[in-house]
């Protein structure tokens, strides 16, 4: 019993983290159409950030965020400006076919940048709180864990509530609804677009600041942006409260395989759900048929 | 007729060429643009004529390689381990090939890239070991004769995607990439042609994966089911021009020279210019490195006029 929620609680901290790591990933796709498989190249970057950050003004990882998330945010202006603007005129087949050749460019030029400039080794940020753990019951509770799982609940609540209470969040939802109706209502679409590319990009410092305890190195952005379509494809596309259930859900399943099929396998069995899903369910589990 | 004249002297040329330059150097060059050709422009038959982007084909050149390793070792020689090889990346395409058509669009893209990762860590995971040419295969192993293999099959991809090109089939496959459901409203069976297109695909990857088993003296068991194996081609026939003949051997040529060049230097940066350059042709040039000159040819025959 102590082993299995022991699994079970491993499970649901990575979980929550796979859900951050889709979460941007998922509102840029929900919004215009753009399958940014960058975004794990974005979260590596954003952990190599958190990580000068604590080296060099001595911070704590997640108080870095106030300087991790600004910067992130503009670096989504720039992106979106510089490269996928140009992409908003085109019919959505073609949007999106350009969306993930663009960003898979970003993705190998990043990941290849980072190895050339900071080399491959494994890095880790260190903090006080590094493998403390909570003694509950038998069941051994990182404080990182935690304190992973509450920063997923507070950023997807947050975006949750950006998205349905503010007066740019509706205008938003709006356009992710119906492009050509949201510009008819006399909502500034491209704008709209812009600048929830930007919170996308900008939500990539959250996971980053995770990634960053544990230790990473360059090519972790492959397997992020991976573990981001994972969830994208499980929580249903452009579901943004889904994206924590489908975290959790990839956490759990590969947390149970590591005990069932061992180690060397847990990536597969992830991806093996990944293509059952995309196979025989394309909406997602929880998706609505589109 | 002139450009008949023009591949078949080429064609010669390349033929006769290692008798003339004898260093051994240039001769691993032409293998690898041959090599590169053949594997880019099997992606080029799925994805630049059928539009079914992979981002996968590793999956199919490294079953080639596998298998061909596994027989040329074993003893069998490699003109028949290098059909068999084909022969298993088809096998392979039966498997998980033609039920990934399942998934449609960017789909199949990410889709294909996650059955990749799955193939590279199951091999990883059951041949962690190192592949070492045995004494006796030793004997057979030559860079001419891995150069004259290499540029048969290179030619004769060529041609068969030149063919392709300009019969039904590759009219078909073009009417999938354009628009599906048209395609299926005119009676056209979009899954038959997929398949047929993967097929072919498959059988030249296997190709490819084969000639780099025989190439490469010692290397992982699981080094040709690498992410790049997936990636090289489809930037090079992007770079080049997807959906062209001449296109994918164009993007070759830059791509083996360019990172030759940069090698020595700076090393990994070759990745890195072809990551932007592959950017920019995507924005900006959507037929590649051929469109250029089919614009300069355009802009030549108007200014004439």
């Amino acid at each position: 019993m102590g082993a299995l929620l022991q699994i079970l609680s491993y499970g649901v901290f990575s979980g929550a983290l796979y859900g951050l790591v889709a979460l941007g990933l998922s509102l840029v796709f929900g919004v215009m159409n753009y399958l940014n498989v960058a975004h794990g190249a974005l979260i590596m970057l954003a952990s190599y950030t958190v990580l000068w950050v604590c080296y060099y003004l001595h911070f704590d990882p997640f108080l870095s965020l106030i300087l991790v998330i600004p910067t992130f945010f503009v670096i989504g202006w720039i992106l979106f400006m510089g490269l996928f603007q140009r992409l908003l005129a085109l019919p959505e087949t073609e949007k999106l076919k350009n969306s993930l050749l663009i960003s898979f460019g970003i993705l190998l030029i990043c990941s290849n940048a980072a190895t050339m400039l900071w080399t491959a080794d494994e890095r880790a940020v260190a903090t006080s709180y590094t493998g403390k753990v909570i003694d509950l019951l038998g069941v051994r509770l990182p404080y990182i864990g935690l304190a992973t799982v509450f920063l997923a609940i507070i950023v997807v609540f947050a975006v949750h509530l950006f998205l349905t209470r503010t007066y740019f969040g509706k205008a938003i939802r709006a356009v992710s609804q119906d492009y050509e109706a949201a510009s008819w209502m006399g909502i500034n679409t491209s704008r709209a677009c812009l600048v929830s590319f930007a919170i996308g990009v900008a939500l990539a410092g959250f996971p980053g600041v995770v990634i960053a305890l544990q230790t990473f190195n360059p090519m972790v952005s492959f397997d992020l942006t991976n573990k981001a379509l994972i969830v994208l494809i499980l929580a249903g596309v452009g579901s943004l409260r889904g994206v924590l259930f489908g975290g959790l859900l990839l956490g759990v399943v590969e947390a149970a395989s590591v005990f069932l099929v061992g180690v060397a396998y847990r990536e597969v069995v992830g991806l093996v759900l990944f293509v059952l899903v995309l196979m025989f369910r394309p909406q997602g589990i929880g998706g609505r048929k589109a | 007729m002139k450009s008949k004249l023009g591949i078949a002297s080429f064609v010669l040329l390349m033929i006769f060429a290692p008798l003339l330059i004898k260093s051994e150097y240039l001769l691993n060059l032409l293998i690898l643009i041959c090599l590169y050709a053949t594997l880019s422009h099997s992606w080029n038959i799925l994805g630049g004529y059928c539009g079914q982007i992979s981002l996968g084909h590793a999956t199919f050149f490294g079953a080639g390689a596998l298998t061909f390793r596994y027989l040329w070792l074993g003893g069998v020689s490699y003109y028949l381990a290098l059909p068999a090889g084909a022969l298993a990346s088809l096998i392979l395409a039966f498997a998980i090939g033609f039920p990934s058509f399942k998934m449609k669009g960017h789909y199949f893209s990410i889709g294909t890239l996650a059955l990749a990762m799955i193939a590279l860590i199951t091999v990883q995971n059951l041949l962690p070991g190192v592949s070492f040419i045995t004494e006796a295969c030793l004997k057979e192993y030559s860079l001419l004769t891995i150069y004259y293999l290499a540029f048969g099959v290179g030619v004769a991809t060529v041609a068969a995607v030149y063919a392709l090109s300009r019969s039904k089939l590759g009219l078909a496959l073009v009417s999938v990439r354009e628009d599906e459901e048209a395609a299926e409203a005119i009676g056209i069976n979009t899954f038959k042609y997929k398949v047929v297109a993967m097929s072919i695909s498959t059988v030249i990857a296997g190709f490819a994966g084969g000639i780099f088993a025989f190439y490469c003296g010692t290397y992982y068991h699981y080094a040709p089911f690498e992410l790049g194996w997936s990636f090289d081609p489809l930037l090079i026939a992007f770079i080049g021009g997807a959906g062209t003949v001449v296109g994918p051997v164009v993007g070759a040529v830059v791509f083996v020279l360019l990172k030759e060049l940069f090698a020595a230097s700076l090393g990994q940066v070759n990745v890195l210019i072809f990551g932007i350059v592959f950017i920019v042709t995507v924005l900006f040039l959507p037929k590649g490195l051929v469109g250029i000159a089919g614009i300069v040819r355009k802009k030549d025959r108007s200014a004439r006029t």
